[in-house]
């Protein structure tokens, strides 16, 4: 199976394309990048393809990942995708950017947990916990970053993984059992990205936004008084 | 239904050069510059007449309502949640496969940054899959040559284009050839519209409403300022009259519904007095520098206003010209507007890179320089 991976949610602009059966990257190519993916992206994806030596005929499915991340890059990689997979007649699925930085350390010997986390700015920090075989402990959520520490903590002292990673070192509490181990990376692994496209299904893992915050904008007030409630 | 096919894979080539002998070509657009997430497929013919194959527009007005506006990350993230969706529509319902399409277009600005990234970047994979030509229209082109789609208009023609986005006098000389003869120093018409709809606790879209509630109101009761009357130049001012209906309602404060009906019948007659003015010049100006247009086009939701409309029936009379409006469907945003701006532009063999740029800010004219006392207002548009 040929997957054509794409992650553009945080600090790069990345492509790849993954043969299952041989398991090697047959192209890709990972820019760093804080703006400017909806620039960088579509031609980069052209020279994954070019790298990879196929059309788009070939490619089996599309993966990108959906977040949490910075919202304009996550839209980036998901409108690219979607209109890959509409135009090419392919599935598309979805990857959260947590999923993907904890991916490489799951193991089935690896027993400490993973707390995997992402900067999501004002003190606060996206985040996951799972056991060292990739089982769910916590689910995805955003929390203040000595909530996040505290709530991983309750698993055991996790190997820290993501864009946040320095940051909840940083944070950590001297009389807590210290991380067994800090991964701090700007972007996940797009071959990671690949693996885990090719792991799940179009039905249980859709290729949408997935934004752990609501929009900011707020309900309007009237600024002047009404005699009475004034017609629709 | 598709009659033809006829580009070699090395289209992509023939950037700034037109190298086909027949031009005529089958056209996906795309808008999601603001509040509708739209798609399209336009067939443009080798005589230059055009069809619309398919016509796809989503409102999310709903969506803003409760915000008495819209609200760019809802209206981005509702974008992405919809555009595929609404193309694959768009292209059933033209009977057309991807892989015959001439070109791919969509609106890269001006606009909702977050909804054109989503748009562009839909737009790029498409063209990318089938190394289909990429073309990045502007919003506002795409408006100015949408008369050509429905009335096959010559150049030159001046066009009023006023929307919750934009308000402008535009010469249309030909495709790619606009000079912007007057615009908005501060509120876009529909902008004004919508805001004074909002203080006097009228739903969202307020436009609409504000010509409902002048319809029964008393234009003479307050004496607001008819903005920029009289000046040589054609731009507009709104922000001012919008600032004095809300201080009136102030004093008023609490508002009877008749108050309202009043100050929406002043609102709407100033405003219409201005724009009669303004178009007045505008026609003046383009007659002295281009000679007699062929007609004065409306565009924008704003045009959707019966009053406004017969004002601007009537200074395009007065100016020896005939008066135009594209259907209410094409007039406000849609996508067979962007797919035909696309197809004009393809058959000049005016096509765009994959790394372009999505542009919040761009002006229709190029050689427009904003003058500076204007440089930080809407002007920039």
């Amino acid at each position: 199976m040929l997957i054509l991976a794409i992650d553009t949610a945080l600090d790069a602009c990345a492509a790849g394309v993954l043969n299952t059966d041989s398991a090697t990257m047959i192209g890709q190519q990972s820019l760093p990048m804080q703006r400017g993916h909806a620039e960088a992206l579509v031609p980069l994806i052209a020279r994954v393809i070019a790298e990879a030596d196929i059309s788009f005929e070939a490619i089996d499915r599309i993966a990108v990942t959906t977040g949490p991340g910075s919202f304009t890059g996550l839209r980036v990689g998901l409108s690219a995708a979607r209109g890959l997979a509409l135009a090419a007649d392919r599935p598309v699925v979805g990857l959260t950017t947590l999923a993907a930085f904890a991916a490489p350390l799951v193991g089935e010997t690896a027993a400490d947990p993973i707390l995997s986390a992402i900067d999501a700015r004002h003190d606060q920090v996206y985040f996951q916990v799972s056991g060292g075989d990739g089982t769910t402990l916590l689910r995805p959520r955003v929390a203040p970053i000595d909530e996040a520490i505290a709530a991983a903590l309750r698993f055991g002292a996790p190997r820290l993984v993501g864009n946040a990673a320095q940051i909840l070192a940083a944070r950590w509490p001297s009389d807590a059992a210290p991380p067994v181990s800090v991964d701090a990376k700007p972007a996940p692994d797009i071959a990671w990205v690949a693996w885990l496209g090719a792991a799940v299904t179009p039905e249980n893992s859709p290729a949408r936004p997935y934004y752990l915050r609501p929009p900011d904008a707020k309900p309007q007030i009237p600024v002047v008084q009404f005699a009475a409630s004034p017609s629709a | 239904m598709l009659r033809r096919a006829r580009k070699t894979p090395d289209w992509r080539q023939t950037q700034g050069l037109n190298l086909a002998t027949d031009t005529a070509s089958l056209v996906l657009g795309i808008e999601t510059t603001c509040d509708e997430t739209a798609a399209a497929v336009v067939e443009r013919r080798s005589d230059g007449s055009g069809r619309i194959l398919s016509n796809i527009v989503h409102s999310q007005i709903e969506d803003h309502a409760p915000f008495g506006g819209v609200v760019p990350e809802i209206a981005a993230r509702a974008h992405v949640d919809l555009l595929d969706g609404i193309v694959a529509r768009a292209m059933q319902q033209a009977a057309v496969n991807f892989k015959n399409l001439s070109g791919v277009a969509a609106a890269a600005g001006p606009g909702l940054i977050g909804g054109v990234i989503v748009g562009l970047t839909t737009a790029k994979a498409i063209a990318l899959v089938h190394n289909t030509p990429l073309i990045a229209v502007n919003h506002l082109e795409a408006h100015a040559l949408t008369p050509r789609l429905t009335d096959a208009l010559a150049f030159p023609y001046c066009l009023f284009l006023a929307s919750g986005g934009h308000t402008q006098i535009v010469a249309v000389l030909g495709v790619g050839n606009y000079v912007r003869l007057g615009t908005t120093v501060d509120d876009a018409m529909g902008e004004a519209f919508d805001k004074v709809a909002k203080m006097l606790g009228l739903p969202y879209p307020g436009g609409p409403q504000v010509e409902r509630a002048a319809a029964s109101g008393d234009a003479e009761r307050f004496a607001f300022p008819r903005p920029m009357l009289g000046r040589p130049d054609a731009n507009f001012s709104l922000s001012g009259l919008k600032t004095a209906v809300r201080n009136e309602a102030s004093r008023l404060s609490p508002l009877e519904p008749q108050d309202i009906n009043d100050l929406c019948a002043g609102f709407q007659a100033a405003a219409l007095e201005s724009t009669a003015d303004r178009l007045h010049v505008g026609l003046r100006i383009f007659r002295e520098r281009f000679g007699a247009p062929h007609a004065l086009v409306a565009a924008g939701g704003v045009a959707a206003n019966q009053a406004i409309r017969g004002a601007l029936q009537q200074v395009a009379t007065a100016a020896g010209t005939q008066f135009m409006i594209p259907p209410p469907a094409l007039c406000t945003d849609n996508g067979a507007m962007i797919a035909w701006a696309g197809a004009e532009r393809l058959a000049l063999g005016l096509v765009d890179s994959l790394e372009f740029a999505p542009r919040a800010r761009w002006l229709l004219d190029a050689n427009v320089t904003t003058p500076a006392k204007f440089a930080n207002t809407r002007a920039g548009f």
